[in-house]
């Protein structure tokens, strides 16, 4: 029990404390500022921590991941547009509810709805990640191989996307994360004599470059969007009648959503979907559905922010992104020289626990923010575009630069925006590549010690049990969603509707 | 300008596909000139052997995205967009003046192509933004910036 107290010992930090204040505002602010989320304003902080000690630096990460997560409801209820695309499913009750003069009660829903599901996902979190870490420290090189492969199969789901496109643009990453100096016997690959490539390409100006200056350029086509802004009364908290309404779908969807968020590369955005979806097919009245149900805000907004805590699981107890902010996370991590897995509840277990803490701080803290502040929140939307995407692109270039104090990355972060601008164009999501690049030095080296231990013979990898659920659990992400909409098109009643 | 019509959509279908398998070629071409390990150095696999393995990933992929999954253009690409990239390159070039008088004038440019056109606006972003950005993160994170025209006043 010492980390835990030890843990919540390292909160008695007054620095630490007004730390995490302004992190969640910072984040609330991200959240609710339509094109930035959680993932970009993760990965524009990333280089200002390197500073920080490691419990400041990751909490504060973690403390933008929560609230940003949350804030998206803001401008989901008053604007019509999601802050965020985990917020998307709110946006269809909640601006109907904003419509008819019930802002106030919306938003209301909305805070304790992810207020209860961050908390409920955080307990979840301190419960499991340590328990998952103890099974995984009977994992041996192959099986760790098995589990990443397994985590970037995962990403065939990522995004929406499609899902060969997402394993081309994660195989992209991979590649990336070969350039540079081999760990295993030090021959340099693809650096063309130049200097800076010996280390490899740093994964911070790359995610700099994916999700900040990609959206920058991104957003040049919709500098004309015109967004309605709704007078909102006095924020009022939802009355007893909604708890009792709602209660059941927030606990349900704070289940779905820490469930989805343990998967790996599965985070918010898919967690809301379903929470939403669930809290329809469980409603007695499905059909105020997308016109203003409390348990349709209730539904997604606990699911997205019960997300967060279960993504943070397979990130510290196996080193596995549980979602794409969970990878900006990850990469902190591996920067401060913090190495993810079982080892880090033995040997840092005060560190994973302050972490842990942190996020339950956080998670009641926007809860005092949105029922006080949403309204002031809401105003960040009313910043002009012209002024917004500018200082983004500053922040993006000195956080770039700053890290390595190193002209260098500025480079390597401006042609990763321009290359993450073309694959959106083209329909790729951005995430696999920067989870690729993060996952791939680990696989290389997992493959390469998992082959010294097998003398070379890979294939009994699969002779082993746990490589083999791997193995099995991989092929089923990877055609599964192949075979089940084979089945779907094959089935006999289909055949005759279409006939 | 209209990279939407129905020429330049046939063109991706196979100019992606084409370019990935391309870059894919050259890096399996390329990795036939990395140093080979003595058997007793190579821990496991050769320094080639994995790259190789992603390549032949991206070209096999590749090629069912040609056949199963096209690639489309997912939204227009407007006139905004090519000056945003064009004012990035200009930007590119001004960073051999100063990093700051770059990142000033990318601002204000940026801000101006974008519709602004209150002086007090652009002097925001293209003045007070770029300074106050130096100063915290010269005096709070104590980052050395390279140096030019305006940070040599500062540095000496």
């Amino acid at each position: 029990m010492a980390p835990f107290w030890a843990g919540l010992m390292a909160l008695g930090d007054p620095y630490l404390i007004l730390l995490l204040i302004c992190a969640t505002l910072g984040g609330v602010v991200i959240g609710a500022l339509p094109g930035l989320n959680a993932t970009t304003g993760a990965a524009l902080l990333l280089p200002f921590t390197l500073t920080m000690e490691p419990v400041a630096a990751i909490s504060i990460l973690t403390a933008i991941y929560c609230s940003a997560t949350f804030a998206g409801a803001i401008t989901a209820i008053l604007i019509n547009t999601p802050g965020t695309s985990a917020s998307a499913t709110t946006c269809l009750d909640g601006y109907p509810m904003a419509i008819r003069g019930e802002a106030g009660r919306a938003l209301g829903l909305a805070v304790v709805s992810s207020t209860i599901g961050g908390v409920l996902s955080v307990f979840v979190l301190m419960l499991s990640a340590p328990l998952l870490a103890r099974a995984a420290y009977s994992f041996a090189p192959p099986e760790y191989f098995a589990l990443t492969v397994f985590g970037l199969s995962m990403l065939v789901s990522i995004g929406g996307g499609s899902p060969i496109r997402n394993l081309i643009a994660g195989a992209v990453g991979i590649f990336l994360a070969t350039v540079g100096t081999d760990l295993l016997t030090s021959v340099k690959r693809y650096t063309f004599d130049v200097p800076h490539l010996y280390e490899g390409i740093g994964f911070v100006p790359v995610m700099i470059g994916v999700f900040g200056i990609s959206e920058l350029i991104a957003q040049a086509t919709r500098i004309h969007d015109k967004r309605e802004t709704i007078t909102m009364n006095a924020i009022k908290l939802p009355s007893r009648e909604d708890y009792r309404r709602v209660w059941k779908t927030i606990l349900r969807s704070s289940g779905i959503g820490t469930f989805i968020g343990i998967l790996p590369a599965e985070g918010a955005t898919v967690a809301s979907m379903i929470g939403y979806n669930e809290a329809k097919r469980w409603s007695k009245n499905p059909e105020e559905f997308g016109k203003g149900a409390p348990e349709g805000i209730a539904g997604s907004e606990a699911a997205n922010n019960s997300a967060t805590g279960g993504a943070m699981v397979p990130t510290l107890a196996l080193g596995i992104p549980g979602s794409p902010t969970a990878a900006v996370i990850l990469a902190g991590l591996l920067v401060h020289g913090l190495r993810p897995g079982p080892t880090m509840f033995t040997e840092q277990a005060n560190f994973a626990f302050a972490i842990f803490w942190s996020m339950l701080f956080v998670n009641l803290l926007f809860l005092v923010i949105g029922l006080y502040g949403a309204k002031l929140f809401a105003r960040v939307t009313l910043i002009p575009t012209q002024i917004l995407w500018p200082s983004v692109f500053m922040f993006s270039v000195v956080g770039a630069y700053a890290l390595d104090q190193s002209m260098f990355d500025v480079w390597v972060a401006l042609i990763a925006g321009v290359f993450g601008y073309l694959m959106r164009l083209f329909g790729f999501s951005v995430v696999p590549l920067a989870i690729g690049l993060i996952l791939g030095g680990m696989l290389e080296q997992r493959l390469g010690q998992s082959m010294v231990m097998l003398d070379e013979q890979w294939w009994l990898m699969v002779t082993r049990p746990i490589c083999a659920v791997f193995f099995a659990a991989t092929a089923l992400a990877l055609f599964g969603p192949l075979c089940v909409g084979y089945l779907k098109r094959n089935r006999p009643d289909s055949n005759e509707a279409s006939s | 300008m209209n990279l939407h019509s129905e020429k330049s959509e046939r063109l991706v279908r196979w100019l992606v596909p084409l370019a990935l398998i391309l870059f894919a070629v050259v890096a399996i071409y390329i990795s036939t000139t990395f140093k080979k390990m003595p058997p007793i150095l190579k821990r496991g696999i050769q320094p080639s052997d994995f790259p190789r393995l992603i390549c032949g990933l991206i070209i096999f992929l590749s090629l069912l995205m040609a056949w199963f999954d096209p690639v489309k253009i997912q939204e227009r690409v407007s006139r905004q967009t090519f000056l945003t990239v064009a004012l990035v390159g200009m930007f590119v070039l001004l960073v051999q003046v100063d990093l700051f008088i770059a990142l000033g004038a990318f601002a204000a440019a940026l801000s101006f192509a974008w519709g602004e056109r209150r002086i007090m606006a652009l002097g925001l972003v293209g003045l007070v933004m770029p300074v106050v950005i130096f100063f915290i993160f010269d005096l709070g994170f104590r980052v050395r910036f390279p140096r030019g025209l305006l940070t040599n006043m500062w540095y000496g």
